[in-house]
C-alpha cells in the first residue's frame, strides 16, 4: 500500500500523476491559469491604477504647457503626441517596480515561484496584464491633450505596434529592473531618480534638437526618445521620421529587459 | 527614621522646571532627537533637494531654444520655495505615517515636552535641510543664466515665513490624518500640484485665469511671490498681501495640528 496515506484521510495516491505534464500545451495551461491568478490579485487596482496613470499623463501635459510663455502651434503638437509616452513610463518604471516590490516583501514572490507553473508563463501573465492596462491610461492622456491643445493629429497604422511595443518595452524594463535589484530601498530610488532625468531631460514633450550634443548621443541609447519618436509617428506625418532605428533600439531594450528578467527568474534561490 | 526614607524615593525629586529655560533646554534635546535619528535620511534629503533643485534650474532651458530671461529668472526664484516646503511638507508627514506604523510616534508623544516647542524643534530641522539646497540652487542659476538677482535682507522673512506655513501644513497633514495610506497620497498629489499647478515655477499669467484664481485662496503663489521679491529688485504690489494670506494659512495649520495633538486618542 506505498503511496496511500490513510492516516490524513487521504485515499488518493501521493505519487505524482502518471505522466510529467510538459510541453507547449501544458505551458499553455500555466499561462492561463497564471492570467487568472495575477487578474484576480490585480482587479481591485485596476480602476485606481488606471486613474492615477490617466492623471499622471493629463497632468504632466497640461503642466508642460504652463511652462511656456507662449504655445506655439509646434509646441503644442510636440507636447500632445509626447502624452502618451509620458502616461506609459511611469507605468512600467514606477507602478510595476512597485508592485513586485510589495510582492517581495509580502512573500507572495515566493508563492508564485513556488506553484507548478512554468516561470515564463508566471513572467508573461504578468507582462500582458500590465501590458493591457497601460493602455487605457495612454489613450486617455491623449484625448485630454488633443482636446486641451487642440491639436490636428493623423493617425497611421503605425501606431497600434508603436503603443504597444512602448508598453511592452517600459513593464519589461521595469519589471527586469525590480528582479535585478534587490534591495527594494535601491530600486525605489533608481525609479524616483529615473521619473526625475524622464521628465525633465528627455525630448519627449520637446524636439531632440534642443538638447545639447553629449546629451542627444545618451538620448540615441536610452530607450525614452524613441518612444516619443515611434508615438509621434503614428499620431503626426512628417514629425517623425526615418523611425526604423527607434523602433530597432525600444525592441533591443524589450529584449533586454526579458533577458535579464528571464535570467533572474531561471536562477535558483 | 526609615519609612521617611522611603517616602522620600517615591516623590519626585526637586520642583517641577517651568518657563522658558525649561522650554529651551527641551527644544535643543528635541532638536538633537530629530538630527540624531534622521542623521543619514538628512543628508540624503540634503543631496536630493539640492540635486533636485539644480536638476529643475538646469533642465529647463532644454525646454526652449533659446531660453528667455524672464523664464530662467522665474524657475531660479522659484525653486527655493520648492527646497524650503519640501522636507516639511512632503517629508513630514511621510514621516509621522511611517511613526504611526513604527510604534514611535506615541512614544513621542509621552515625551514630557510641550506640543509647541516639538513643533519648533521640527521647523528648525526642516530649515536646516532646506536652505543649504536653497543657496546651491541660486548659486547654480546665477551660474549658468547670469541673472539679475537682487537680494534684499527681506530674504530672511521671506525664507522664514514660507518654511514655517509649508511645515505647519505637513504637520497638519501628518498628525490630523490618521490613516497613513492617506497621508501619502496626499502628500504625494502635493509634489504634482507644487511643481506644475502653482504658479511658483512659471508667471501666473502662463496659466488659465480661472486657475490662477483659485491658487490666490493657496499658500504657495504666495510664497513664490514673496520669495521672489526678496530676490529681484522689481517692487511687486502684491507682497503685504502675500505675506498675509501666508501667515493666515501658517496659523491656522498650526492650530489644526495643536488641536489634533491636544485631542486624546
Amino acid at each position: 500500500m506505498t503511496g496511500l496515506v490513510t492516516s490524513a484521510g487521504l485515499a488518493e495516491p501521493l505519487c505524482p500523476r502518471d505522466d510529467l505534464r510538459s510541453g507547449f500545451p501544458y505551458w499553455l495551461d500555466s499561462f492561463r491559469a497564471m492570467l487568472r491568478y495575477d487578474w484576480g490579485r490585480l482587479r481591485q487596482w485596476v480602476g485606481m491604477m488606471v486613474v492615477i496613470q490617466t492623471l499622471m499623463g493629463a497632468g504632466m501635459v497640461l503642466m508642460y504647457g504652463f511652462f511656456y510663455p507662449s504655445i506655439t502651434p509646434e509646441r503644442a503638437l510636440y507636447i500632445a503626441t509626447g502624452a502618451p509616452t509620458l502616461a506609459l513610463i511611469p507605468l512600467g518604471l514606477v507602478m510595476v517596480p512597485n508592485g513586485v516590490m510589495q510582492d517581495k516583501l509580502q512573500g507572495t514572490f515566493d508563492y508564485v515561484w513556488s506553484l507548478p507553473t512554468r516561470r515564463s508563463a508566471q513572467m508573461l501573465s504578468t507582462f500582458t496584464l500590465y501590458t493591457l492596462m497601460a493602455l487605457p491610461g495612454a489613450v486617455l492622456a491623449l484625448l485630454i491633450a488633443f482636446w486641451r491643445y487642440g491639436v490636428h493629429l493623423s493617425l497611421s497604422p503605425i501606431l497600434l505596434p508603436a503603443v504597444l511595443l512602448c508598453a511592452v518595452m517600459s513593464v519589461t524594463v521595469g519589471y527586469a529592473l525590480a528582479l535585478a535589484i534587490r534591495n527594494p530601498l535601491v530600486t525605489n530610488v533608481i525609479v524616483n531618480a529615473l521619473i526625475f532625468v524622464v521628465l525633465l531631460f528627455s525630448p519627449i514633450v520637446y524636439p531632440a534638437s534642443q538638447l545639447p550634443g553629449w546629451l542627444f548621443d545618451v538620448h540615441r541609447v536610452l530607450p525614452f526618445e524613441s518612444m516619443a519618436q515611434v508615438m509621434r509617428a503614428g499620431l503626426t506625418t512628417g514629425l517623425a521620421t526615418d523611425v526604423g532605428l527607434s523602433f530597432l533600439v525600444l525592441g533591443a531594450w524589450t529584449l533586454a529587459g526579458c533577458a535579464a528578467a528571464a535570467w533572474v527568474v531561471g536562477r535558483r534561490h | 527614621m526609615a519609612t521617611s526614607d522611603a517616602a522620600g524615593l517615591i516623590l519626585p525629586f526637586g520642583t517641577v522646571q517651568r518657563g522658558l529655560r525649561r522650554s529651551l533646554r527641551d527644544y535643543v534635546s528635541m532638536v538633537r532627537w530629530h538630527l540624531a535619528g534622521l542623521r543619514i535620511w538628512l543628508m540624503l534629503l540634503g543631496s536630493v533637494q539640492a540635486l533636485s533643485g539644480v536638476g529643475f534650474v538646469l533642465g529647463i532651458s532644454l525646454f526652449f531654444r533659446h531660453i528667455p530671461t524672464s523664464a530662467a529668472l522665474f524657475v531660479s526664484t522659484g525653486v527655493p520655495v520648492i527646497n524650503l516646503v519640501m522636507v516639511g511638507l512632503v517629508f513630514g508627514p511621510q514621516l509621522v505615517a511611517s511613526q504611526r506604523t513604527a510604534g514611535s510616534y506615541e512614544y513621542l508623544r509621552t515625551l514630557p515636552i510641550s506640543r509647541a516647542v516639538t513643533a519648533a524643534a521640527w521647523y528648525t530641522v526642516c530649515l536646516i535641510s532646506g536652505i543649504p539646497a536653497v543657496v546651491v540652487s541660486l548659486v547654480v542659476a546665477q551660474l549658468r543664466y547670469d541673472l539679475p538677482l537682487h537680494i534684499s535682507l527681506m530674504i530672511v522673512p521671506a525664507i522664514l515665513l514660507t518654511c514655517l506655513t509649508g511645515t505647519m501644513l505637513g504637520y497638519a497633514l501628518g498628525h490630523a490624518v490618521g490613516n497613513p495610506m492617506v497621508t501619502q497620497l496626499v502628500s504625494q498629489m502635493l509634489v504634482f500640484i507644487i511643481f506644475g499647478f502653482a504658479p511658483i515655477l512659471y508667471p501666473i499669467q502662463q496659466m488659465p485665469g480661472w486657475l490662477g484664481d483659485l491658487n490666490w485662496w493657496f499658500p504657495f503663489r504666495h510664497m513664490a511671490v514673496v520669495i521672489r521679491a526678496a530676490l529681484t529688485s522689481s517692487a511687486d504690489p502684491a507682497v503685504p498681501t502675500a505675506y498675509a494670506v501666508i501667515g493666515v494659512w501658517a496659523v491656522v495649520a498650526a492650530a489644526l495640528a495643536g488641536w489634533s495633538l491636544g485631542r486624546r486618542p
